[in-house]
């Protein structure tokens, strides 16, 4: 069924990128349907349930099927490989809230650091110069509480945070403690999560379960705490939650024409719009595209290049565990509080290139079912994740902490995603097949850092450390390697040229001049910091550039 | 439809962090299990003797020592109640894991698994865990898939939110030493943050102030 209003725009799922644009675009007048795969959720969905929430997963991606593979000869894995929510607001709902803004030679990995044998390192199309008024932007629609000064090593600012750093809590100050007795430079992590109440949302109550939970309060900015409601008050938002997009048609004109979804009932239906903007990761929208293969694009819609799917990366995590001699209170508050920089900085000497960001990180440790869970695989003293060993294992949750990083993945072109030719989901759509094996380069990155992180628990008075072995998370070899994580990149990069990208610097398809995408899948490069706000300030940059387009009637 | 099998093994390989997400792609999600019900330790789903089988493997998985184990926390219970609902897909899993281990502890001791000393159970599930229990009939579920099955909901008995039927008096946040989810009580003020202000558990909390 089609309607027969042509909409201004069609933004294709509701998360960090989809979310700005579709405030922003409302903003500015345009009429916009926003179509999301997923429910409407409420605060009142969102709790403090464990079970229901982390290990059931029932609340933000019941649905979710992926495919696994380390390369074109390797048999596939069917499971869920990647941490993402199915509802409006995306992902972000349930995002850690870490903000940070890339520095100006993430965005020239390719020139820095020259060609690397099985890597397809690429500059950004754009500089920091350009991101830094959106990346101000974002901080400010975005709440973000920091300290402007505290880290020696950041991306340079013109502003303060719009809120100052969040309190400590013992184990920061442990992390902050250690990290100064090795001459490094701790700081407070900047934070999208209200230091004080601020445009009409609380401050944090430093509860606990930021990652992976919804928060109850929306202290956590998220798109839906900030951007679906500031877009429904313009009253130029027409959202459709529950809608499964299967395809993006073109006209005869070569132009993105309409976008096809499947409803709560499974009926096909069909909106027209006169641009589509696609916001849904960067697993979802190359997916999306490859799906929307047509007599132009036999190989995917705007994939001339070649390149849809391409070149994923997904962040590497470092992680050693520690025990303290008194309570951590790291269920207490975020992730992190605390973080240093001082091993970002990219040294062939230390036997890689590249690097990233260093912290606290007590998600591992502050869930009572996981901390027990995954206590067979890694953790010692823990005997056999059974027995008389393991409940007194269990006595030692108050005092553990986790140190871990963002460490930047190099992009290699057969790593990505394509279309399962034999898994489906419950649509019977083919699922995201994921082909993803670590470039030597990772691996050296991950020893190293593990061994500085043993270094810093060790400064930090610890009493007992270990390095986490997480498969999935903590990739030491094949058996264990990497087959997803919350952060994925790369998949539709952004490029001048044509044949090697696919978007070109406003993150607009080179081959369909009304498409773009504006999620983490334009990443050339994965940076050493969380992505989101660089994908918020990117979607201020696209949402500016096509309003100023628009204007000109150039569009 | 997905047609495709869901492996157990990622699973078992996985086991952490994406945990969540992959067990419930083992466990497809069912209505949540009303709280009367899972409250009442009435069996739903075992048999007495599958009870007392569940029941003495949890036990030595989860054992009392000087404090509560999977006995007093309810963990038997928690699984029966799971089983009827949100894991019903596990199951068959159970009913066919349960016979077997019957049948090899009386093939090797002549005794049910319930009946047999501690050691000797200790050791036989240590085999289960590495797939090495001679006795294990062939053609029942793999033996390392019933273990981690019931490894794993025996845990989740023990630490979940007692509404689910296990976690009995929350003996099991009481030993981890985790007062419960705190955003319904107001979450933390910045001196329990830094360990200078007690913070009240959740069982406590009708004593406290809102």
């Amino acid at each position: 069924m089609t309607t027969s209003k042509i909409h201004d725009v069609c933004v294709i799922g509701t998360g960090a990128g989809g979310g700005v644009m579709i405030q922003e675009l409302c903003k500015a007048g345009f009429e916009v349907v926003a179509l999301q795969r997923g429910p409407f959720l409420t605060t009142k969905d969102f709790t403090d349930d464990e079970l229901s929430t982390i290990i059931r997963d029932e609340v933000f991606s019941p649905d979710q099927l992926e495919t696994y593979r380390f390369d074109a000869h390797s048999p596939s894995q069917t499971g869920r490989f990647n941490l993402m929510a199915y509802c409006v607001g995306g992902t972000m709902t349930h995002w850690a809230a870490w903000s940070w803004r890339f520095r100006p030679e993430d965005f020239r990995v390719r020139s820095t650091e020259g060609p690397v044998e099985g890597a397809s390192l690429a500059d950004w199309p754009f500089d920091y110069a350009e991101l830094e008024p959106f990346y101000e932007k974002a901080e400010r629609d975005f709440g973000v509480a920091g300290d402007a000064k505290g880290n020696p090593f950041g991306a340079p600012r013109k502003s303060e945070y719009p809120n100052p750093a969040h309190p400590n809590r013992v184990s920061s100050l442990r992390f902050a403690e250690g990290a100064r007795k090795l001459g490094y430079h701790p700081f407070p992590v900047p934070m999208a999560i209200n230091s004080r109440t601020y445009r009409g949302r609380p401050k944090c109550r430093y509860g606990g379960n930021c990652q992976a939970y919804g928060c109850p309060v929306q202290a956590k900015a998220t798109s839906l705490s900030v951007c679906i409601p500031r877009a429904q008050a313009t009253r130029k938002l027409d959202l459709r939650a529950n809608a499964m997009v299967v395809r993006i048609k073109l006209g005869e004109d070569g132009r993105a024409r309409s976008v096809v979804y499947l409803n709560k009932n499974g009926k096909e239906r069909e909106v027209l719009a006169r641009h589509v903007v696609l916001a849904g990761n960067a697993i979802g929208s190359p997916h999306l595209l490859l799906m929307s293969a047509c007599g132009s694009f036999p190989q995917g819609l705007a994939n001339s290049s070649g390149l849809v799917g391409r070149n994923l990366t997904f962040h590497l995590h470092p992680g050693v565990g520690l025990l303290i001699d008194e309570p951590a209170m790291g269920i207490s508050g975020f992730e992190a509080h605390q973080a240093v920089d001082d091993l970002h900085a990219s040294d062939p000497k230390r036997g890689f290139i590249r690097g990233g960001v260093v912290a606290e990180l007590n998600t591992l440790v502050r869930q009572p079912l996981v901390y027990a869970l995954q206590a067979g695989l890694g953790y010692e003293k823990a005997g056999r994740g059974w027995g008389a060993e393991f409940m007194q294992y269990l006595k030692s949750f108050p005092r553990a902490m986790t140190l871990s990083g963002i460490l930047e993945d190099l992009p290699v072109e057969e790593n990505g995603i394509d279309l399962d030719p034999h898994v489906r989901d419950r649509y019977g759509l083919p699922v995201a097949r994921i082909t993803h094996r670590q470039h030597p380069n990772d691996l050296a990155m991950l020893k190293w850092y593990n061994k500085q992180l043993l270094e810093l628990a060790n400064a930090c008075r610890a009493t007992q450390t270990w390095v986490s072995k997480i498969p999935g998370v903590t990739q030491l070899d094949e058996h264990t390697a990497m087959r997803g994580n919350l952060h994925f990149h790369g998949t539709c990069r952004a490029g001048l040229d044509s044949r090697r990208s696919v978007l070109d610097r406003w993150c607009r398809s080179h081959d369909v001049k009304n498409l773009w995408v504006v999620d983490g899948s334009f990443f050339p490069t994965a940076g050493g910091y969380n992505p989101t706000l660089t994908i918020l300030a990117n979607a201020y940059r696209v949402a500016a550039h096509f309003i100023s387009e628009a204007k000109r009637a150039s569009l | 439809m997905n047609e495709a099998p869901i492996s157990r093994r990622i699973f078992l390989e996985h086991g952490a962090w994406l945990a969540g997400a992959l067990w419930a792609g083992v466990f497809a999600a069912r209505p949540r299990a009303a709280a009367a019900a899972a409250a009442s330790q009435t069996p739903e789903v075992f048999t007495k003797p599958q009870w007392a089988t569940v029941a003495a493997v949890a036990s030595r998985l989860l054992p009392s020592d000087d404090g509560p184990g999977a006995a007093e926390a309810g963990c038997v219970n928690f699984i029966d109640k799971a089983l009827a609902r949100e894991d019903v897909a596990a199951k068959p899993l159970y009913v066919s894991g349960i016979a077997a281990l019957g049948r090899a502890c009386r093939s090797a001791f002549d005794k049910p698994f319930e009946e047999l000393d501690a050691k000797i159970q200790d050791e036989v599930l240590t085999k289960l865990q590495d797939g090495k229990f001679s006795a294990w009939p062939a053609g029942s579920v793999g033996q390392s898939e019933f273990f981690e099955a019931v490894r794993t909901h025996t845990i989740i008995g023990y630490l979940c939110d007692p509404r689910y039927g296990g976690n009995r008096d929350y003996v099991g946040w009481k030993r981890l030493g985790y007062p419960g989810g705190r955003h319904s009580l107001g979450g933390y003020t910045p001196q329990q943050m830094l360990g200078k202000e007690a913070v009240r558990p959740v069982w406590e909390a009708g004593k406290e102030k809102s």
